[in-house]
């Protein structure tokens, strides 16, 4: 068969691109996922964290997770985040540059010696203080409209994706610290996050100062997951590179909780430029 | 990870269109030749190949490749759309011959052979062949002669109701046999 295979008739491949991209538009997933909000995200984080939390046992707690930390701190951490979250929305210049892990190391180490449900309850309130006042914002709320947190400016929207993205980074540190599977956010929560992975990524690649592709190719591929063409800043005589991988090994490397190797993701183009990009999207991590 | 099926397979689930690009361009030809095969090289195929593209793109998610290659789903869906075609010709065919024997003033000799290509004219002609003698005579003067149900029976020497019957099972038969020699063609 394949010696004879006739010649494809001039024009067929560019008339079946063209057919094929009219019956669905380059770079949405299939099946597609349900559109949520991203303050709907950050609930269902903060949802799975808490349930993560409820069947831990009471050596789990003490057990070492990140840093300094052991599971009780690192949500004592979390705790300090939601706080600074609160006053970034009441408009607290105070959090605006503040450090991420100095500004919520007290609310980690006050952890200390308290009972671990104790611990889980203030953490818990403490999101649903951060979701209330989301919700307070309303509908009418400007969606373009930006805060400052950490060192970050950008739209309230993008940040509770930020705090999603946390919370299920975190609670997977939990999960690793007490010898359970590592979770993945639903598909919906998932999209949000490789969105916006996506869309900082350009900057990421400039603020790293690594050489390079001119234009990104980036394919996330499982649930959640897309694809994007990217222009990037680097100068115009760089190529095109083209990356595929996994969508929650790249999240995972944008938290700074894999590497680039044991990502393994397929490339075509320049493998220099590919691996500038690679190694500049885990400085997206907040830690 | 490379250019395997199940990651060309993700790639094209995640919306990759240099994915469905690389797919055509590995798989175009045998595609390509899969249509051509059945309803003969021409726009037929090429309408064949962009259905198999667009339904490939389109739901990325029937292919599975943990139950085979990608070239063989692709190949296996080039053969149905292919004798979807077919099947389609013939009853096109099928409703044009009723549409001449209803019109006096034109009485086409052949108008089955006037449409279809060679190659499918054959197909259809090497399976009337191997129709059963009475089912045979009765197609070849309603669908090749023109006559009507009524002609045919009394040229045959049978009840209208008969030739009626016999045509019914013999077009049943017909799209079995082409259905079967189409999906087996190489």
């Amino acid at each position: 068969m394949t010696a004879t295979q006739p010649d494809v008739p001039t024009g067929l491949r560019a008339r079946v691109l063209e057919a094929s991209q009219r019956a669905r538009a380059a770079g949405e997933p299939v099946p597609a996922v349900p559109a949520i909000s991203p303050a709907e995200a950050f609930s269902r984080a903060a949802d799975a964290l808490y349930r993560t939390l409820s069947a831990l046992d009471s050596a789990a707690w003490a057990r070492p997770a990140i840093r300094d930390l052991d599971v009780q701190g690192l949500v004592g951490h979390l705790t300090g985040v939601e706080d600074d979250v609160q006053r970034c929305l009441a408009g607290d210049p105070a959090v605006k540059l503040a450090d991420h892990v100095e500004s919520t190391q007290a609310a980690a180490t006050r952890q200390a010696g308290h009972d671990p449900a104790q611990t889980h309850g203030e953490w818990r309130d403490a999101v649903s203080r951060t979701v209330s006042l989301v919700a307070a914002r309303g509908d009418d709320d400007d969606p373009e409209a930006c805060v400052a947190l950490h060192g970050m400016y950008l739209p309230l929207r993008a940040l509770l994706i930020v705090r999603a993205f946390e919370l299920w980074i975190h609670e997977n540190d939990i999960r690793l610290a007490s010898g359970l599977p590592l979770a993945v956010p639903e598909p919906a929560v998932l999209r949000l996050m490789t969105r916006l992975a996506a869309r900082l990524l350009p900057v990421a690649v400039a603020g790293a100062g690594l050489p390079g592709p001119r234009r990104l190719h980036l394919v996330l591929t499982g649930p959640g997951g897309g694809t994007w063409d990217l222009d990037m800043t680097d100068p115009a005589d760089a190529g095109e590179v083209s990356i595929v991988a996994d969508a929650v090994g790249f999240c995972r490397l944008v938290a700074d909780r894999t590497t680039p190797a044991e990502l393994d993701p397929y490339i075509t183009g320049d493998h220099g430029q590919a691996a500038g990009v690679l190694t500049a999207v885990a400085t997206l991590a907040l830690d | 990870m490379g250019g395997t099926d199940a990651l060309l397979a993700a790639r094209l689930a995640a919306g990759d269109d240099h994915a469905l690009a690389e797919v055509f361009d590995r798989f175009g030809p045998a595609v390509y030749g899969a249509a051509a095969c059945v309803v003969g090289a021409g726009g037929g195929a090429q309408d064949v190949v962009q259905d198999v593209f667009v339904e490939l793109w389109s739901h990325p998610d029937r292919y599975d490749p943990d139950a085979g290659s990608l070239r063989g789903y692709l190949m296996l869906l080039a053969r149905h759309r292919a004798v979807d075609a077919m099947r389609s010709e013939l009853r096109r065919i099928a409703r044009q011959e009723r549409h001449y024997r209803l019109t006096i003033d034109e009485s086409p000799p052949s108008p089955g052979e006037q449409v279809l290509s060679a190659h499918m004219a054959s197909e259809v002609r090497t399976a009337i062949q191997r129709l059963p003698a009475a089912q045979r005579q009765v197609i070849e003067l309603a669908y090749f002669e023109g006559m009507t149900c009524r002609e045919v029976a009394s040229a045959v020497g049978i009840p209208e109701g008969t030739v009626k019957s016999r045509l019914r099972l013999a077009l049943a038969k017909l799209e079995t046999v082409l259905d079967r020699q189409l999906l087996e063609a190489p």
